[in-house]
């Protein structure tokens, strides 16, 4: 058994930050070594604990994706994810996407084809986006539609987004090296 | 209490202390969601995502092998058509990095994808236990909505199933990602063409049409014969009526779907019109 097993208290009582579980994982890149509620959500404990709130919820039922993190490289939605169970992770949030004042592509081509309406969605998006080309480098806009269908906009401005990601896909470096060109 | 078990022993351990007040937690989708919900209130959860040894696959020749823990992403790639298809059409991205084939099945639910493919394969569950092994048909493993013949000490290690020489799945939901099923359902094949058929949305739990098939059985699969079968396939399913659709659409779709994939799946049937 883990030792996060240990000292934990009994649920309904009343937990000090004393008697919270341990939790430590790579967050954008930094060590976060803080303490949790065992049944506390990662994407509250991003919100509430840590205070990125760039990461959003709306359903927290995994429909919306608007709460997407990278969990070591894969696209999750933090609002089914038990803070616990990424201890040792690597966990990715929007505010981990720009490279200090440098915007990643897939940023920059949301701005330049105005692909962002009230902006709740798009941390999710954003986030999707990035897993989506990484696993898809060239995509045509079907193959958008299909590899972002976990993603939810509802001022439903999805025609920009699309426009968005293959966009970006065009000013990702190719990794056979050069541009994409796809004809 | 949140216990994390390094190991399928020490999480058996805990299970068989703890009783009825714990749960197995595994990709988290459905039993988060009701914990935070408010839907269900846990006393201690036994997280299962330490337990690699539970989320591989095995090719065993004639048999094939999904660990519970194993992702739906994993399946979408599979040649095996029935699988890889409901594992594919299971929520969006998010959902099938996370979800589990365990938890899909170990969640009982009608609607379950995953559930209905692994049942067209004829697949039985291993479950495991202090007290030992047993593998159960899961067509014996589904008792009602959210209801299984899991013992409180048990928990679910894999699904076990013979290669089918054919397969294949059918959706209809309300939109075309991220939907609950309004009938799904898959077929398949064995070696000698004999066809396995699953439905799920159609009854209190995913169902085998065993008259349906038996009917195949006899009579051989032709496009009279599917057609046949698409009707009686629509007289077998137990459907409800709810807010996602009438009992008579699901009966209709039922049957549509049935005739649908036999179809497909006679030799030569890629190039048969849909029904």
């Amino acid at each position: 058994m883990s030792p996060m097993s240990s000292s934990l208290p009994p649920r309904g009582s009343q937990a000090n930050d004393d008697e919270r579980l341990p939790l430590a994982f790579a967050l954008n890149g930094e060590a976060v070594d803080t303490r949790v509620h065992p049944l506390d959500t990662l994407l509250e404990v991003l919100r509430e604990k840590l205070r990125l709130t760039g990461t959003k919820g709306a359903c927290h039922e995994g429909e919306c994706g608007s709460c997407t993190v990278l969990v070591d490289g894969v696209p999750m939605n933090s609002c089914l994810i038990l803070a616990p169970q990424v201890h040792g992770a690597e966990i990715v949030t929007v505010e981990g996407l720009a490279d200090g004042e440098t915007l990643s592509a897939v940023q920059k081509a949301f701005i330049d084809c105005g692909a962002v309406q009230c902006g709740y969605c798009t941390p999710g998006l954003l986030i999707a986006a990035k897993s989506f080309l990484e696993t898809c480098p060239n995509p045509t806009p079907e193959e958008v539609r299909q590899g972002m269908e976990g993603n939810i906009c509802r001022c439903t401005g999805y025609m920009k987004v699309i426009d968005a990601v293959v966009e970006a896909a065009k000013a990702m470096p190719n990794p056979k090296g050069g541009r994409h060109d796809r004809a | 209490m949140f216990y994390q078990p390094k190991t399928v022993e020490e999480a058996l351990e805990l299970k068989a202390r703890l009783g009825t007040a714990a749960r197995f937690l595994a990709g988290g989708t459905d039993l988060v969601v009701m914990m935070k919900k408010g839907r269900l209130t846990l006393e201690d959860v036994v997280d299962l995502s330490r337990l690699s040894e539970l989320s591989g696959t095995r090719d065993e020749g004639e048999t094939l092998y999904v660990g519970a823990l194993c992702p739906h992403r994993t399946l979408e790639s599979w040649p095996i058509q029935v699988l890889a298809s409901a594992a594919r059409q299971v929520g969006g991205p998010q959902i099938r990095n996370r979800g589990t084939v365990g938890g899909n099945v170990g969640t009982a639910s009608p609607a379950g994808d995953v559930s209905v493919a692994l049942l067209a394969l004829d697949a039985s569950v291993e479950l495991i236990s202090l007290r030992g092994t047993r593998m159960l048909p899961l067509r014996e493993f589904f008792l009602g909505v959210g209801k299984t013949a899991i013992a409180v000490d048990e928990l679910i290690a894999g699904f076990r199933f013979r290669r089918p020489s054919r397969s294949a799945f059918y959706k209809n939901g309300k939109r075309n990602s991220v939907a609950i099923s309004v009938v799904c359902a898959g077929v398949s094949l064995d070696t000698d063409g004999y066809p396995a058929i699953a439905l799920g949305s159609v009854a209190s739990t995913p169902l085998r049409l065993l008259k349906t098939e038996a009917f195949l059985r006899e009579r051989g699969l032709d496009p009279e014969t599917a057609l046949e079968a698409g009707r009686l396939a629509s007289e077998e399913v137990r459907p409800i009526t709810d807010h996602r659709a009438s009992a008579e659409y699901r009966r209709a779709v039922a049957g549509v779907a049935v005739t649908r994939l036999l179809t497909q799946l006679m030799p030569g049937g890629a190039h048969v019109a849909h029904v």
